[in-house]
């Protein structure tokens, strides 16, 4: 790594240029906390494509020889999931600090040994987790964290997402469309778990009840149902994932001892439903709801407009890890937060075993 | 002569296989594994070579002896990502591929790829005009097929390859009908934006003939061609003729092209105010966009008709007799597919 000065932009590299490297792309290109110094891809027309639309970074092809000859700061590891391990290991041993996306890797255990190999390095290692940056997310967050919900008691995260309509269910395309063990399912699974870990507190799952299935029949998706209920201590919540359910959601909802709050991440409104407005005066909370309702409609014409859409979490997550990263403080995302979430998703991904 | 045609099952690629095969040569049809053909629909002289150029493949093991290839396959819709892959990957997957042997390439590009705004107001838009210098205002086809063009000449550049460039106008014929040359309906109503700006429309038939007949061009060096038929009626004439055919084509009301900029430049000042120039907004309000689909200009021909030896066996007329009955025929299929029998 070259020893960039406090205050210096970290100098990096996106490993992996295709659909979710035009997320991270866009604030790498346009921050001053960065400055993006190396594009690869196995394609060499992929990198050429994002260098034409970003207007920055050398190209390469091979990642080891790309991190030998760059020495970046900090590496974004945006390839499909069964190449992160690999890819992550090299590049924490050519000294730069790392962001993977979702999944990291197909197990704990892998995840944990990636953690501690970072750790041994004196680098960092961040799993994507950009939902939690959202408006609505950081709303809900804020809601929990003034205590309007009282202990947390539920959360049930349901997404219904036809994602057998694209790559992953592509038949045209050979073998499996994600190499980790619960196939298409795992790629979101993280973002539901996530989610509940860190809006009900939750560090264990205690037991999971449900079904982890391929209903479509399609072999390339590998699992493409999820319906799971989960207890974590004196938390319960539901977690599902289907691709055969109209119209598109993400809907999301906290139950507390004192209120509940919903939202969509698709066309995000916020549903506040407790204290005072119950009882009798249920109605009127009806009614505040409807025009919270109609705003939400309002606004979330303008943020489409805007392009202000699911992923407006990443530039805020990417900018808050660059910053803790140059100014030396904590990371928004923490190795005990990545290794919780891991091992949730094993509990949840082992129903898998008895398909 | 053997030749490779990709996007053999789309819309272009479809009439070109038959053309191909018309003309006597051997064609090696590369379909996608998912969407393979009956060989019993296809001509003699047609082989089926499944694969997706998205992914290397067995089917590069299929590519010894090829003569010529004929690249129609290209994503025309989906976001940036999605083009990328059908695009341009699949351009870098069948470049890694080709044979030895290969002495020709004939390259479906597009009309898209020209700089719109480059010539003068009612001027011709021809081969010698620009390519778009500023592919990130344009959409992500444009931006995906020039990068593939590009990528085509490089590798051909390098190579006895004989390269043939054809940008075709819009293709049209049963299946692809342009709207009929309106912007939006409304009810009975369709917007006709720029109703007397020339639509620059090849029936799918006659651009085939032409990418056809661009094997037989003298194999050396790089030729590039427009393709747009003789007949280029405007907006308004096109939805007139769809309209007597019996198409279903609403009562067309004309919006002028200084109308539709006018739009335009409100949509950009209040993207400028509103959304600090992000907003994303519809081809019908984007200024660069609305100058390529809109902008009156003329579209020569004389080039392609020179180069390949070609003209437009089918006239306009004919080609929207035949949209009409390709239309009857489909309301004709009861759901199972199968023809109503009298």
């Amino acid at each position: 790594m070259s020893a960039a000065r406090p205050g210096d932009p970290l100098r990096a590299a996106v490993i992996g240029c295709g659909a979710i490297a035009y997320e991270h792309l866009p604030w790498l290109a346009a921050t001053p906390q960065a400055r993006l110094v190396a594009l690869c891809d196995q394609s060499p027309a992929l990198a050429q494509a994002a260098r034409d639309h970003f207007g920055a970074g050398s190209i390469h092809v091979d990642a080891a020889a790309m991190l030998a000859e760059v020495k970046p700061d900090i590496v974004h590891v945006l390839t499909p999931p069964h190449t992160h391990d690999q890819l992550v290991r090299l590049a924490l041993a050519a000294g730069a600090h790392v962001v993977c996306e979702k999944p990291m890797c197909g197990t704990a255990a892998e995840t944990a040994a990636l953690l501690d190999l970072a750790r041994e390095t004196g680098r960092s290692l961040i799993e994507s987790r950009n939902l939690l940056f959202n408006d609505a997310i950081l709303a809900i967050r804020g809601a929990i964290a003034e205590g309007r919900l009282g202990d947390v008691r539920s959360c049930d995260i349901v997404l219904h997402l036809d994602f057998l309509q694209g790559p992953f269910g592509d038949l045209n395309l050979d073998g499996p469309a994600v190499r980790v063990p619960a196939g298409a399912i795992h790629d979101f699974l993280p973002h539901l778990v996530y989610l509940f870990a860190e809006l009900t507190g939750s560090t264990q799952i205690d037991a999971v009840h449900g079904s982890l299935e391929n209903r479509s029949g399609n072999r390339r998706a590998g699992f493409d149902f999820l319906d799971v209920l989960v207890a974590a201590g004196a938390v319960r919540g539901r977690l599902r994932i289907a691709t055969d359910v109209q119209p598109e959601r993400f809907r999301l909802s906290v139950g507390g001892s004192r209120a509940t709050v919903e939202t969509d991440l698709y066309n995000p409104y916020l549903r506040f439903e407790g204290a005072p407005d119950v009882g009798k005066r249920a109605p009127l909370g009806q009614l505040r709801s409807g025009l919270a309702m109609a705003r939400a409609g309002l606004t979330n014409l303008w943020d489409k407009v805007g392009q202000h859409g699911t992923m407006h979490g990443m530039p805020r997550m990417l900018d808050a890890v660059y910053s803790a990263l140059r100014g030396g403080t904590a990371l928004p995302i923490t190795p005990d937060q990545i290794l919780t979430t891991a091992r949730m998703v094993d509990r949840i991904v082992a129903l898998g075993d008895r398909a | 002569m053997k030749v490779l045609v990709t996007g053999a099952g789309g819309f272009l690629g479809r009439s070109v296989v038959r053309a191909a095969a018309g003309a006597g040569h051997h064609v090696v049809a590369m379909h996608r594994p998912a969407s393979l053909p009956d060989p019993a629909s296809l001509p003699a002289g047609v082989e089926i070579l499944p694969g997706d150029l998205r992914q290397p493949g067995r089917w590069a093991e299929h590519l010894s002896g090829i003569e010529a290839v004929i690249h129609c396959a290209a994503a025309a819709s989906g976001n940036l990502p999605t083009q990328l892959a059908g695009t341009v990957v699949a351009t870098e997957n069948l470049l890694a591929a080709l044979p030895e042997s290969l002495k020709r390439f004939v390259h479906v590009s597009s009309l898209s790829v020209y700089d719109f705004s480059a010539p003068r107001w009612h001027g011709c838009l021809d081969e010698d005009t620009p390519l778009e210098s500023r592919p990130l205002r344009r959409d992500a086809y444009t931006q995906t097929k020039l990068q593939q063009e590009a990528m085509v000449r490089a590798h051909c550049a390098g190579r006895p390859i004989g390269l043939v460039v054809v940008r075709p106008g819009a293709i049209y014929g049963p299946g692809k009908d342009w709207d009929f040359g309106r912007a939006m309906r409304i009810g009975r109503f369709d917007l006709i934006f720029a109703p007397l700006s020339p639509m620059r429309l090849t029936h799918v038939g006659n651009c085939a003939d032409a990418i056809v007949a661009a094997l037989a061009v003298a194999p050396a060096g790089e030729t590039i061609v427009n393709l747009i038929d003789d007949e280029q009626p405007s907006h308004w004439a096109y939805h007139r003729l769809a309209r007597r055919a019996g198409l279903p084509a609403g009562i067309g009301i004309g919006v002028p092209y200084l109308a539709v900029r006018a739009l335009g430049l409100l949509a950009r000042l209040a993207s400028r105010l509103g959304f600090a120039g992000k907003a994303r907004l519809p081809e019908l309000l984007d200024l660069p966009r609305q100058e390529v689909r809109w902008r009156p200009l003329r579209y020569p021909n004389a080039r392609a008709r020179q180069a390949l030896g070609w003209s437009p066996a089918v006239s306009l007329r004919e080609g929207v007799a035949g949209l009409a009955a390709a239309q009857q025929a489909q309301a004709e299929l009861p759901e199972s597919g199968e023809p109503i029998r009298a």
